[in-house]
């Protein structure tokens, strides 16, 4: 008996025992439907691997500049094709850059200011004007500094009560209103430079390989 | 056709001319709200504690802004690090290196008693102030 056979026939012995085949009737394939999440596939696994790889190879590309940054583009782009998914890849992002910088106050503002700019995204995907993206992600870079001082305040607050708190997110969000323009001026010259040139691969790319937007 | 066209330009200008008065708008905070320097002659006090809890206090006027030309001011005191986006990151004062890789230490730098917001690039100095730089293993 070969090594196959062996192995068949240990499945067909393993199958003649499943209770519903020894009552005469088709043995069901228990998959445990799980919610909308169920869905996901190993294709929608690899895809959110590597969105999350651009993303982390780019932002470490351009760290050596100040504020201008490739993660605002991308995650906006990659909403904009594959919708939802952006979503299993944020939070996989994410960590990485905890595991990579540390777990410090700026960490915890990643798990809202990245989804939120994925949210927006989603709920604008239909808009294809490179202008209106330009100005969504500067927007977005002008007001980063901001969201991330609500995670600073609001351990100020816990430490000192609410007038501490928000004077500390005050403070610093205040001190960093120039990297915070920079980041603006940074990220409308990048959607307006990439934008067109990127999306027109990138729908090349998603017809070849019949990636679904859907989960 | 036309009047589609001509919609969608006015809303492009429209947002370009809103992300100008929100930068605008940004900038007029800053100026406002951000820490100023106080200029003229300030007396300070920089203080060295080292790995021994050694404690090196330097006393001087100064001119300076910011914290950083204080400590280059400061007869004595010598400090140098890696130079960043965000300023100097101070690794070696008085010839004495704390390395986070190492064992977690730093140089925690204090003003008043109060853990310093900014980076000595940008940490305002005013009169009266003592700074404090301290040799500190991070937990």
């Amino acid at each position: 008996m070969t090594e196959y056979e062996r192995v068949r026939g240990q499945s067909e012995q393993a199958i003649q025992n499943i209770p519903e085949k020894r009552n005469g009737k088709r043995p069901e394939i228990q998959v445990k439907k799980q919610g909308k999440y169920g869905k996901l596939t190993i294709r929608d696994m690899t895809l959110i691997g590597l969105i999350v790889a651009i993303l982390e190879v780019c932002k470490a590309a351009l760290s050596f500049l100040p504020n201008i940054e490739l993660v605002s583009f991308w995650i906006i782009l990659f909403t904009f094709f594959f919708h939802k998914k952006i979503f299993f890849a944020i939070p996989a992002f994410v960590l990485i850059e905890g595991l990579i910088y540390g777990f410090g106050m700026w960490w915890f503002s990643y798990l809202y200011v990245w989804p939120l700019l994925a949210l927006v995204s989603y709920l604008f995907r239909r808009q294809e004007s490179v202008w209106f993206w330009s100005i969504l992600s500067s927007v977005f870079g002008l007001f980063f500094g901001f969201m991330c001082a609500i995670s600073y305040a609001a351990v100020g607050v816990v430490d000192g009560g609410l007038r501490s708190g928000l004077h500390t997110g005050f403070v610093w969000w205040v001190a960093g209103i120039k990297m915070d323009i920079i980041h603006a001026v940074g990220n409308f010259v990048l959607m307006m430079v990439l934008y067109h040139p990127v999306s027109m691969s990138m729908k090349k790319l998603v017809s070849t390989y019949t990636f679904d937007s859907s989960i | 056709m036309n009047s589609k066209s001509g919609n969608g330009n006015r809303k492009i200008v429209i947002g370009i001319i809103g992300l100008v008065v929100l930068i605008g708008l940004f900038v007029i905070v800053y100026n406002v709200f951000r820490e100023k320097p106080v200029e003229g002659s300030k007396s300070i006090t920089i203080e060295v504690v080292n790995r021994a809890e050694e404690k090196t206090s330097y006393e001087l006027k100064t001119d300076a802004e910011y914290l950083r030309q204080a400590m280059e001011e400061a007869e004595g005191l010598t400090f140098s690090g890696a130079e960043s986006e965000y300023g100097m990151m101070v690794e070696t004062v008085n010839d004495e290196t704390a390395d986070y890789n190492v064992d977690g230490a730093y140089w925690g730098f204090f003003v008043n008693g109060e853990y310093c917001n900014y980076g000595i690039d940008t940490q305002p100095v005013e009169d009266g102030d003592v700074f404090s730089i301290v040799y500190t293993i991070g937990e």
